[in-house]
């Protein structure tokens, strides 16, 4: 393990916004297609709602990685090799092989997109609607959905595969952390839109709930495991700047409280909208301090 | 044949002829750093400095390819004094993390087995800074890309040695092919070590899977700052996909649990 090393200073309001608001889209794009894949007609809305968040979250991403580059104006190098012409791809790069799933995730979720529009009658130009259904959107929600879990994983996967002595020592758990965050944030993000539509006191939310609980839970063993792992190395997360924002914010506010609060709620009966709302937030700032508290930590 | 250089900082006087040599072949500008421009002159001014130490620059960066390291061992009373030193650059790693990491290919390994930084393809994206076990490669603000030393790319390709080397006034910097290198590096551990240099070992052969640019150290790599024991980071690779892939299986099969349609749940909740 090396002190040795450089930090990239990566700005956090780019690179660490960017890996959430990918994962968020990413994860709620997962559980869209896997309500699609695995469900029947009452799943369908969540899968509709899903792939409503997904594409406009996505659009976003972009914008923050090209603004973060050195040469914003070259970002097309990631996939045209200048000095030959012929695609670029560099297998052992999480950075190359992720903007190609980023690219791929993007078309997917588009196409899902499009197809909530022409289903909800939202868009009438007709050579389109002829065309739309040419594809399955079973075949492009499993695409996209794989994906997607790259987009939300790959970012871990990078992360991990540094010299930076918080990073490296954290392998291979990372990757892990930011899909079960992703997902976590996905569900979030979908409970947020249906308490927007009063729809919490539907079956497909308590089953949105219990899938949200899974995946905390899972999130939670992570980060244990992932700061018993590093070891010495977990240093910048247990004192410095970002100690209070990675336990008090994204342990804390953002897996333990929603467990408690999702847990609570479990029982039937019927559903406190402020609480699903306040749940959802927590979820999501939470998976925010997440990927700042760990982007950050690993630069010190 | 890969081409490489020796560095033995036994016989280095820490005279830094390599590092103004690597200056001017390669026409680096002053570390932006390190100079501020006077405003009534327009003269630039030399600020700072470490202040501490003879050691100039401090560490490498992407003006200063070429770093000589110096360290001053005082014992308490500051009566008696060692000095090493070590002329530090890019090791053009055999299995090199910077390259692995490059997302647009800008950087590459040549026929010489140098690993150079294409600056017409380079995006800025800064993956390759922490994956460099080193802590070699460096972005500029003033190009927004990397750069690094090259291994005199241009002076190894038209039958020259590296200016550093070339300029080295004790022969502590040696450029040549990577196996003859290690004979040399071999045969003069060897005389060092009959002599009675216990801590000197060869840095560099088994390292981050082997340097083409490696070093004889009189003491342990740490207090050349050097890393002890440095991984190439994309042997992560496999475990940590692995990791992630489980659990987005796990994910899957949570979301298999919940989202299936299941009759008997219905029927409980429709029941009460």
């Amino acid at each position: 393990m090396s002190f040795e090393t450089q930090a990239p200073d990566w700005a956090w309001y780019f690179v660490a916004l960017y890996f959430f608001i990918g994962g968020t889209a990413a994860g709620a794009y997962f559980i869209g297609s896997l309500a699609e894949l695995f469900g029947g007609e009452s799943q369908r809305e969540i899968s509709r709602i899903a792939f409503y968040l997904a594409f406009p979250l996505i659009l976003v991403t972009p914008i923050l990685l090209i603004a973060d580059l050195g040469r914003p104006e070259r970002f097309w190098h990631l996939f045209v090799y200048v000095n030959g012409g012929q695609p670029s791809f560099n297998f052992l790069s999480p950075l190359s092989v992720g903007s190609w799933a980023l690219l791929l995730f993007g078309g997917m979720a588009f196409l899902s997109f499009l197809d909530n529009l022409v289903v909800d009658g939202r868009l009438k130009f007709a050579p389109f609607a002829n065309l739309y259904n040419r594809i399955p959107r079973r075949l492009y929600g499993l695409v996209g959905s794989l994906a997607g879990f790259f987009v939300a994983g790959y970012t871990g996967v990078l992360l991990n595969l540094t010299a930076r002595p918080l990073w490296a020592a954290s392998d291979p758990l990372v990757g892990a952390l930011f899909v079960a965050s992703a997902g976590s944030a996905g569900a979030a993000a979908i409970a947020l839109v249906m308490a927007w539509r009063k729809m919490i006191s539907n079956e497909t939310f308590a089953q949105l709930e219990v899938f949200d609980r899974i995946v905390m839970i899972i999130e939670l063993v992570l980060v244990v495991a992932m700061i018993v792992i590093a070891g010495q190395f977990a240093a910048p997360l247990l004192s410095g700047p970002y100690a209070f924002m990675f336990w008090g914010g994204a342990v804390l506010l953002g897996i333990l409280i929603p467990l408690i609060l999702n847990w609570t709620a479990r029982r039937p009966g019927p559903t406190s909208s402020n609480l699903v709302v306040l749940t959802a937030i927590l979820v999501l700032f939470g998976g925010v301090l997440l990927r700042i508290s760990l982007v950050q930590a690993g630069q010190l | 044949m890969a081409k490489g250089m020796f560095v033995d900082t036994s016989i280095c006087t820490g005279c830094k002829a390599c590092q103004v040599a690597c200056k001017e072949w390669n026409e680096l500008a002053p570390e932006p750093s390190h100079f501020i421009q006077n405003p009534a002159s327009g003269h630039l001014l030399a600020v700072n400095f470490t202040g501490n130490s003879y050691d100039n620059t401090g560490k490498l960066s992407a003006t200063d390819w070429r770093h000589v390291r110096f360290i001053e061992q005082l014992n308490e009373s500051r009566s008696e004094a060692h000095w090493l030193f070590m002329s530090d650059s890019c090791k053009h790693c055999q299995d090199a993390g910077c390259l692995n990491a490059c997302p647009t290919n800008a950087i590459i390994r040549t026929d010489m087995g140098n690993v150079f930084v294409q600056q017409d393809t380079c995006i800025g994206c800064k993956y390759c800074i922490p994956a460099c076990p080193f802590g070699v490669i460096s972005f500029s603000e003033q190009t927004g890309t990397v750069h690094k030393c090259t291994l005199c790319n241009d002076r190894i390709h038209n039958g020259l040695g590296t200016a550093c080397a070339k300029a080295c006034p004790t022969g502590s910097i040696q450029f040549g092919d990577v196996p003859d290198l290690k004979a040399k590096a071999d045969a003069r551990l060897a005389q060092l070590k009959a002599l009675g240099a216990t801590e000197a070992s060869i840095y560099g052969y088994n390292e981050a899977g082997g340097l083409n640019v490696f070093y004889l150290l009189m003491n342990t790599p740490s207090v050349y700052g050097q890393p002890v024991n440095p991984v190439v980071p994309q042997q992560r690779l496999v475990l940590s996909s692995a990791a992630t892939i489980l659990t987005a299986l796990a994910a899957g099969v949570a979301a298999l649990v919940s989202f299936r349609e299941r009759g008997a749940k219905k029927r409980a909740e429709v029941a009460p």
